[in-house]
């Protein structure tokens, strides 16, 4: 488990983490969302010990952590930097096997994660001829390396296309049983594959749980489209407000109601009464850029 | 895994990366063109022209040294560590079981090694044509070789510090090039002016002293000694007290070390406070 209490950063006169706590349990994928400069990468660089905390300290398994058990903190992590520029004229086993060298990685090991990235037909082109989702796959390979018991990901489908970051939550899901914590803008992957989401505004923690856990506590609206039965003689959107139940809105003949949570289950209740009048009913629950939206 | 493996794994990769820099080759190149006509041409003024392995062509080749090795080391070093931050590099190799320490020690044997390379690709045909054609004394010459290898190191160490203190590739190429001319051009002509506006006022001592704070004149002084046949024509070390050789090379691996010990405290300095770059 990694616990962080109280930790603070500081660049000069700008706090880029103000006074932070965070649990992070074993084998959790943990997302970390927030506009640029909320602090995502400030948190990460510290997770990773890139960077010191101005006050404030990290415990990995109750321990703080010294040099030496830096060193042995990062045979069991891998990380995933959001940029970085591979020598060019290597090739993509070169790259690995240097990385493996400065991990203590047998070499053997190499040919098999680029197998799990798919990049076994590109391991011997230089990385100059490499696209960027296959520099990305590379990056994650890199920090597969070793088998690691965390990986730290900061920013890892930016500039990738649909197809390309769902291949790359693809790949990262055979890594499952592992600590994930990733940083993204990306909400929509987020909420699908996270287990918890950390919502960062200006250094401070503003929502933090499971998806579901944030549309309790910001007790954002759950949206309720009806669509009326040919019965319901267009009254639907009358009867509805006579619940006095949410907010109403008749949008081409379609009724849309905007209900708090607390008061979801009553009112989806309270429709069994009017069961004649609709034909089909979808609930949407808030999503994650509506808790990014209402959180900053 | 040991320590020793990540430094020499990180040595191997920033040896190959520079011997890929066409500065090097270029500067390489000409260090080897121009040897060669000192080789061929150095007499040409007196009348003879062809292989020579008189004093003159040794001082020559040992000017050029001067003049084109803290050039080549400095300017090779510039942006160095820099710009690995930069790219991210050096970020992720500090996530690895990789110490700073380690990361700075692995970089700096892979460039003094890349330019150990280039120094003897660009010495040693011109030593063995001198060798062939004139019979000059191998010792001489492959002492001269280590002589112009450890005013690279010396120089090398120098852009470490100047790479980290500038922050910026471009800024460090800047910064070199003005400690180049410092050291080559500046420095000895202030002390040649010091000793013609006070003649007989300096102590020799005090002269020697001075001599120490540049690595080109305690490279100069040591060839003094170690090269015999370039002896005469070495202009300010022939002026100069004796100090004897030992000195010399302490004072040699002085600069050497301390350049590294300052740079690497900088370096972790700077990178504990996220001040880098």
């Amino acid at each position: 488990m990694i616990q962080l209490e109280g930790v603070a950063k500081r660049f000069g006169e700008i706090e880029a983490l103000a006074a932070l706590d965070l649990e992070i349990r074993d084998g959790e994928w943990l997302g970390v969302l927030g506009r640029n400069g909320s602090g995502k990468t400030s948190l990460l660089r510290i997770l990773v010990g890139l960077s010191q905390p101005s006050s404030g300290k990290i415990l990995f398994d109750g321990q703080e952590p010294d040099t030496e058990a830096w060193r042995r903190v990062h045979r069991t992590l891998g990380f995933m930097p959001e940029r970085v520029s591979f020598f060019e004229h290597l090739t993509g086993e070169k790259t690995l096997r240097y990385f493996a060298r400065l991990k203590g990685v047998a070499q053997h090991e190499v040919a098999p994660l680029l197998a799990q990235v798919g990049l076994t037909a590109a391991a011997g082109r230089k990385l100059g001829g490499y696209s960027k989702g296959m520099l990305q796959r590379l990056n994650l390979a890199q920090a597969l390396l070793g088998d690691p018991r965390m990986l730290v990901v900061d920013e890892p489908i930016e500039g990738l296309d649909a197809d390309g970051a769902r291949e790359f939550f693809e790949i990262l899901k055979r890594v499952e049983g592992r600590t994930v914590i990733m940083s993204s803008h990306r909400v929509g992957m987020m909420s699908r594959y996270m287990d918890r989401v950390c919502v960062l505004n200006a250094g401070r923690v503003v929502a933090l749980g499971t998806e579901s856990d944030l549309h309790q506590t910001l007790d954002l609206p759950v949206r309720v489209t009806l669509q009326p039965s040919v019965e319901s003689n267009g009254h639907l959107a009358t009867a509805l407000e006579r619940l006095e139940i949410g907010s109403v809105a008749n949008r081409n003949g379609i009724v849309v109601v905007s209900v708090s949570q607390r008061d979801k289950i009553r009112f989806l209740a309270s429709l069994q009464s009017l069961e004649a009048s609709i034909d089909n009913v979808r609930i949407e629950e808030p999503s994650l850029e509506e808790v990014l939206r209402e959180t900053h | 895994m040991r320590r020793t493996d990540a430094i020499w794994a990180i040595a191997f990769e920033e040896l190959s990366d520079r011997l890929r820099s066409r500065w090097i080759w270029t500067v390489s190149g000409l260090v080897l063109v121009t040897s060669l006509a000192i080789t061929f041409l150095g007499t040409a003024p007196v009348g003879v022209v062809g292989a020579s392995g008189s004093g003159a062509v040794m001082a020559s080749l040992l000017n050029l040294a001067v003049y084109l090795v803290p050039l080549l080391a400095l300017v090779m070093g510039a942006g160095v560590i820099i710009d690995e931050k930069r790219r991210g590099v050096l970020d992720l190799i500090l996530a690895y079981p990789v110490s700073s320490s380690e990361y700075f020690v692995g970089t700096f044997v892979g460039y003094a090694a890349a330019l150990s390379i280039a120094l003897v690709s660009s010495f040693v045909p011109t030593g063995i044509v001198l060798s062939v054609t004139t019979g000059v004394n191998t010792g001489e010459f492959v002492r001269l070789l280590l002589l112009v290898l450890a005013l690279g190191t010396v120089f090398l160490a120098l852009s470490f510090l100047v790479s980290i203190l500038s922050r910026d590739h471009a800024r460090g190429i800047a910064v070199s090039v003005l400690v180049w001319i410092l050291a080559v051009f500046v420095f000895d002509l202030a002390l040649v002016g010091g000793l013609m506006i006070y003649p007989g006022d300096v102590p020799l001592a005090l002269f020697g002293s001075a001599l120490l704070l540049n690595p080109t004149d305690i490279f100069r002084l040591l060839a003094f000694s170690w090269v015999g046949s370039a002896a005469s024509p070495l202009g300010l070390a022939t002026v100069a007290p004796p100090i004897s050789s030992a000195v010399l090379v302490v004072a040699l691996g002085i600069w050497t070390g301390a350049a590294l010990l300052v740079s690497h405290h900088l370096f972790i300095k700077r990178l504990a406070t996220d001040r880098l770059v």
